[in-house]
């Protein structure tokens, strides 16, 4: 026994020589922010040149090194556009040909040279004449482009175009400008590595894992002289780490080690996470934990070239088979707002612009179930039926007679489970149950749905689509799921009957905090669905009609800055989305993130919402909120 | 002339088809796959908030697809493999273009084959000599003792077993690094800095190939000389009064030393092909993960890359494996 205790006191005694410690000599770790790469390994580690295709945005280089003329406000509760290098917003001539930037003064690069409009002409015309670079197809559209004085930027276009700009607003991916003085130099632009990149960011590059796991980053001595110095303010850590340590276990021993200050991953690691930690948390103290404001949804999409999911009633059915509740309940215990239109965001603006205007058109809207007898699908209850059986499991911290509070945490509502009124839109259309309870084609044939996804169990898609498919079993369907590593190639042809990536293809994501849905009705254009066999141009799911393709057009001629009438052409898309289910949205993406609070305080919190959880992962709006962290002083 | 005819050439024919069928089947085997690279690359650019208009998409994948070098039919395609084979030019990376095959993999294969090779030498000697001094002393406590812990860890799934080490040795005691190959800021260079933390964020990995390596080597020879303790020569010798530590070393041993030896150069071939869940648990930047992610990102010409060394590799091993053999067991001289 004491020969045992005398080892275990030796390895002690070596563990404490720090052999295990992560960062170098020279970065204390009080004064570095540990955020988690969520995708990782980079792609290319150590080519940082992003102009040339996807490179490695996430570990850095879209947070801090790079900047766009216009960003989404972090602030999703303030919502809107934010000028960054763009000194305003972009202005137009008369017939949408000809765009005008005005550049902010005093912003530098990293190396001291200081940013003009010379930058952004460069970036548009290489990336014009570069076949292989990213956003050279948006750019075919410039005729000419030319720097008025060293601030002002003139774009003249071959067509007119009201959403060209959209091609420099930062979403998560955009056409940044490139340094001239670097990129002017180089041969060939898509071989050219970038390597160490120049800032126009707060941080510098540091050092970064040539096997893509990690990359230093290290604030700027002249942070002053960069967009986030002159908007936000001096960012609060020296040094930002970007890190992966591969698999949940590590990182839930990294975080409760004070290795990791913000991870991002599944919900089983979060709940270990916030039941072990003593200094740790999520957006919210208590149930349901997550924040729900992602910008994309999960759900079932149909082939729409496929038997018989060309039919609405059978849409609406596999819907209305669907008790949504039951679902959020089986895939993420609840944590998770309920969506029920392609895109519905939970956040107070778009709400403001859509739900609101939208739900009095949901309690209206009626299924025509024949003998002039109509069914009300709307259930504005189901987020309160969510929150009554938390109520009964967990410790909850939101007051159900706040309507706001409950909508936009577990979403403004969804379809009723009506079992009994997805029979009839089934029987009148032929279909039959057997004798086992199972349903039967018109043909007589038994109905079997064959459901692809992802092979990666913790996908959120692919746990959607397990309760989805219980579900779907419960009313007497077969369904045969189909994990395939090779989904987004099937779908992509259009090989497959039900998905469970129904809001791929940009349909069902939208800015968010501006309300135009051009971005998320785009891909729905008839002439680019491709039959089956062939990859499509649109959205995979190919479903189409006129009256979508009369929108889409509408709002290409609408100007972006006139809310008024963008927000009545969304609202008709969604309603025409809704009425024809063209897919079934049932939740928000969940950020499911645990902030660690040991060495730095302040995150966001529903209290204290200043951005969205995951910008402190993989957003490049980082850099804009680093300012609101506080040290702890340990 | 009785060896080259009846044993060298024909040994050599062999090699060269398994060889010349192995890169054919790794040039075909790719393509089958239902992943395309053009579509994972569009899938990436769209998933990481590039906005393709639809409209530009088909450009977009023609520009790819002449970039990639995926244009021409099949039968061009594979006279080019060859060519490039032959150089030792597998193209670009198309997931991680323009970036070279060939710098991909000699930048990630020495990682492998420090870590792999080193595990599988130590876990071989020590499992080998251990199970056959065991296996001739099959009936003492030690051996109980070795075989019950042999027993009790080899079942344990490997991503388990990996795992609990992990968690004790960083977690609990916090001795070793998490994962990775080299500690952050440290560039891997032939000096004592850089030695030291290679082989600190190495020996949690290895350990756990060891250790696995070591049961497996040790219940096979244990198995193989309990059963050639008990023929005819062991008998002999020991009414002869040979010492046991001879009998031992240099007759039982000895003897089942010849199907390990096999089994230790058919391990070493395929260690080329890394080992991915050891990469995936520890970080750790060899070939596996590499040629995993290729795999799932159809990316051909680096899974060509991977698999055509993995191949030569392997027919090479067995081709010196038979052409050492002779030297090794006289039966097979004789014969």
């Amino acid at each position: 026994m004491r020969k045992l205790l005398m080892a275990l006191s030796v390895l002690f005694v070596i563990g404490s020589l720090g052999l295990g410690q992560v960062l170098p000599p020279g970065v204390p770790r009080a004064e570095t922010l540990i955020v988690h790469s969520l995708f990782a390994p980079a792609p290319m580690p150590g080519n940082w040149n992003l102009w040339a295709g996807w490179r490695q945005n996430n570990n850095g280089l879209h947070q801090f090194a790079t900047e766009a003329l216009w960003t989404l406000n972090p602030n999703v509760v303030e919502g809107g556009i934010i000028n960054a290098l763009a000194a305003e917003p972009p202005s137009y001539n008369e017939d949408f040909t000809q765009l005008t930037i005005k550049l902010r003064e005093g912003v530098y690069w990293s190396d001291g040279v200081p940013f003009t409009a010379h930058d952004v002409v460069f970036t548009v015309l290489a990336t014009r004449e570069t076949p292989a670079l990213s956003f050279h197809a948006q750019m075919l559209e410039v005729k000419e482009a030319y720097a008025a004085d060293d601030h002002t930027v003139v774009i003249t276009l071959t067509r007119p175009n009201t959403r060209f700009h959209t091609a420099f607003l930062e979403r998560w991916g955009t056409l940044r400008p490139m340094p001239k003085h670097i990129f002017s130099q180089v041969e060939d632009i898509m071989a050219f590595d970038f390597h160490p990149p120049l800032s126009l960011g707060p941080y510098v590059y540091v050092n970064h894992d040539p096997a893509g796991n990690w990359a230093l980053w290290r604030k700027r001595d002249d942070w002053q002289r960069t967009v986030t110095g002159m908007l936000f303010g001096e960012p609060a850590p020296q040094y930002v780490l970007f890190m992966n340590y591969g698999p949940p276990e590590s990182h839930i021993m990294a975080m409760l080690g004070h290795e990791l200050d913000v991870f991002q991953g599944p919900t089983e690691a979060m709940l270990v996470l916030l039941e072990q930690g003593d200094t740790t948390r999520s957006f919210r103290e208590a149930w349901p934990f997550i924040d729900p404001r992602d910008l994309s949804t999960r759900g079932p999409g149909f082939n729409h070239l496929r038997e018989p999911f060309n039919n609405r009633d059978v849409r609406w059915a596999l819907a209305l088979a669907i008790d949504a509740v039951e679902v959020a309940i089986m895939a993420y215990d609840g944590m998770v707002a309920l969506t029920p239109g392609l895109p519905l965001m939970v956040l107070p603006e778009f709400k403001e612009w859509y739900f609101e205007r939208l739900e009095p058109w949901l309690e209206e809207f009626t299924l025509d179930l024949g003998d002039g007898r109509v069914f009300h699908p709307w259930d504005g209850e189901a987020p309160w039926r969510l929150l009554e059986w938390a109520q009964q499991h967990h410790q909850v911290d939101l007051d159900p007679t706040d309507t706001d509070a409950v909508r936009l945490t577990l979403g403004y509502g969804w379809w009723r489970h009506a079992p009994d009124v997805a029979e009839e839109l089934l029987t009148r259309h032929g279909f039959s149950r057997g004798a086992d309870g199972r349903w039967r084609l018109p043909n007589g044939e038994l109905w079997r749905i064959q459901y692809l996804s992802g092979t990666d169990p913790t996908d959120m898609a692919y746990i959607v689509a397990l309760a989805v498919m219980e579900q779907w079993r419960a009313f007497g369907i077969t369904v045969d799921h189909v994990p395939s590593a090779a989904a987004g190639h099937l779908t992509w042809h259009g090989e497959f009957e039900v998905s469970a990536a129904s809001h791929g293809g940009w349909v069902g994501e939208v800015w968010g905090v501006h309300p135009d849905l051009h971005i998320g009705f785009l891909s729905l254009r008839s002439d680019l669905v491709r039959p089956i066999g062939e990859p499509t141009l649109g959205w995979a799911q190919r479903w189409s009609d006129p009256r979508m393709d009369e929108l889409v057009r509408e709002l290409e001629l609408t100007p972006w800055d006139d809310l008024e009438r963008i927000i009545e052409l969304g609202l008709e898309g969604m309603k025409l989305q809704i009425e024809e289910m063209i897919a079934i949205p049932i939740i928000n993406c969940p950020i499911v993130i645990v902030f660690d609070e040991s060495y730095w305080t302040n995150f966001p919190s529903p209290a204290n919402d200043y951005a969205r959880s995951d910008n402190f992962t993989t957003w490049p709006q980082l850099k804009y909120i680093l300012h609101h962290l506080e040290p702890t002083g340990r | 002339m009785t060896f080259l005819k009846r044993y060298l050439i024909p040994r050599l024919i062999q090699y060269l088809l398994v060889t010349f069928l192995g890169l054919t089947a790794v040039f075909i085997l790719p393509r089958l796959l239902p992943i395309d690279p053009i579509q994972q690359r569009i899938a990436q650019y769209q998933t990481f908030g590039m906005i393709i208009p639809p409209d530009q998409l088909e450009y977009m994948i023609s520009t790819l697809r002449s970039l990639f070098g995926l244009e021409g039919t099949l039968w061009q395609q594979y006279v080019m493999f060859w060519q490039r084979l032959l150089t030792w030019d597998f193209g670009p990376s198309l997931a991680r273009f323009p970036t070279p095959v060939s710098t991909l993999i000699a930048w990630h294969l020495p990682w492998t084959l420090a870590l792999l090779i080193s595990s599988l030498v130590i876990g071989w000697v020590v499992g080998t000599l251990v199970g056959g001094v065991a296996g001739y002393y099959h009936r003492s406590k030690a051996t109980r003792l070795l075989d019950g812990a042999a027993m009790v860890v080899r079942p344990i799934p490997y991503y388990i077993l990996a795992l609990l080490l992990l968690i004790l040795f960083t977690h609990v005691l916090p001795l070793l690094p998490r994962g990775g190959g080299i500690g952050i800021g440290v560039t891997p260079e032939f000096n004592l800095a850089a030695i030291w933390s290679i082989l600190l964020h190495a020996t949690l990995p290895a350990l756990t190939l060891i250790i696995g390596g070591i049961t497996e080597h040790f219940q096979a020879m244990k198995l193989i000389v309990q059963t050639s303790r008990s023929e005819d020569h062991v008998w002999y010798a020991r009414s002869a009064g040979v010492k046991d530590s001879t009998i031992v070393f240099h007759y039982v041993i000895r003897n089942a030393m010849l199907p390990r030896i096999t089994h230790l150069g058919l391990s070493l071939g395929f260690v080329f092909s890394g080992a991915l869940i050891t990469e995936i648990v520890f970080r750790y930047p060899g070939v596996g993960l590499l040629l995993f992610n290729a795999i799932m990102h159809g990316d051909y010409n680096l899974i060509m890359g991977i698999s055509a060394i993995s191949i030569m590799v392997i027919t090479t091993s067995i081709l010196l494996l038979d052409l050492l053999l002779p030297l090794v067991d006289p039966r097979v001289r004789h014969q």
